[in-house]
């Protein structure tokens, strides 16, 4: 089956489905316009084969950050004291798709065709929710967690939502691009 | 022998020549102590694979008489290869605390020290002697074989210089801040 044979008998099923702007590499890389549309698209995808779910994340596309997506420090020099003057204009670089949201990535493998598809849905920063896939895949059970825990993405649905991968005692989701590290008893 | 270290200073300060027998007794036990310094088998990074290199038969730890246990109520020595995290930092101090006296600490490598490469993160403990005393820093990234080899050498020399009059402390132990409670 070819990518766009597989795209059409999709979007025969599912309408409002559509190819993502950005595509992951050269997989079929579809868009999500909500959540509600995730666990039928996800389901029917189990029933046709791609019963595999290799993996799932989450991006932060807040900005401003470089082109390798690291925040650009405004005062990169760790020895200046707080609130020194900025060494380093930070302005968002053009061309780059800066926004608020945080986009969740699902990657579907079929075994069977040697086919993958990836589904991509954006949920905003400050309410990022989705249902969770722990029912139909084993697998999203633990990486669920670890994008709750580091980006802080909540899967309604999951049976044991908690912390995975930082201490109890550390505040926030590290890998959210706003995150400001609170000194904790090992920081003195 | 745990008797004969607790009881021999009481016992030997009210005798004539008193001192004669601790200072044969210390460098008996020294002897012994340095020629048998146990590590605690843990590594935490890329330092352990130095580590076991050090064990293995090209470097040959052995003739050092530095067996690895695999159980911290045996071992005199804890190696921290590698990066220490601060969701590592409490088994750390168990297994610390889980070994008899005298222990030694040696921090092995940039990260051990003072954080190194990790020094601005937030899930790394920016040394690890800010929870235990370290006898022995060993400088790398990470440290060769022989570098670990020159800090048992240098642990050696350490315990060497430790009497049973000072208790179980070395000469730098008993002035230092380490175990200052104890």
């Amino acid at each position: 089956m070819t990518q766009d044979e597989l795209l059409s008998k999709i979007q025969s099923k599912f309408p409002k489905l559509e190819k993502a702007p950005v595509q992951v590499k050269d997989y079929l890389t579809l868009r999500l316009a909500s959540q509600e549309e995730l666990l039928p698209t996800a389901s029917w995808l189990k029933g046709n084969g791609f019963d595999y779910l290799d993996m799932l994340t989450a991006v932060d596309y807040l900005g401003p950050v470089d082109m390798k997506g690291y925040i650009r420090q405004p005062n990169f020099n760790p020895f200046l004291p707080e609130g020194a003057a900025p060494q380093a204009e930070s302005a968002p670089v053009a061309g780059y798709a800066y926004r608020p949201v945080l986009e969740l990535v699902w990657a579907f493998v079929s075994m069977k065709d040697k086919a993958r598809v990836f589904l991509k849905l954006e949920v905003p920063r400050d309410a990022a929710r989705a249902p969770s896939l722990s029912g139909l895949f084993k697998s999203a059970d633990w990486q669920e967690r670890e994008v709750f825990d580091l980006f802080g993405v909540v899967y309604d649905g999951h049976p044991n939502l908690t912390k995975i991968l930082t201490p109890d005692f550390l505040q926030g989701h590290p890998l959210r691009k706003d995150y400001v590290h609170i000194k904790d008893r090992y920081d003195e | 022998m745990g008797m004969v270290l607790e009881k021999l200073p009481g016992i030997t300060k009210g005798m004539p020549g008193g001192d004669l027998i601790l200072t044969t007794a210390d460098a008996l036990i020294d002897l012994g102590r340095k020629q048998s310094l146990w590590p605690m088998t843990f590594g935490l990074a890329c330092c352990a694979i130095e580590m076991m290199g050090s064990y293995a038969a090209r470097f040959d730890f052995d003739r050092f008489g530095v067996i690895p246990r695999a159980s911290p109520r045996q071992a005199d020595v804890m190696i921290v290869a590698g990066t220490v995290c601060k969701k590592m930092a409490e088994p750390i101090l168990e297994i610390y605390h889980q070994m008899p006296e005298p222990r030694f600490v040696i921090s092995m490598g940039s990260c051990a020290n003072c954080g190194g490469p990790y020094y601005d993160s937030y899930s790394v403990l920016k040394g690890v002697d800010r929870i235990v005393p370290v006898d022995v820093y060993i400088a790398g990234c990470p440290p060769r074989p022989e570098a670990l080899q020159y800090a048992f050498v240098k642990l050696q020399e350490k315990v060497a210089k430790m009497s049973l009059k000072n208790g179980l402390a070395t000469p730098q132990q008993e002035k230092g801040s380490r175990d200052a409670a104890a």
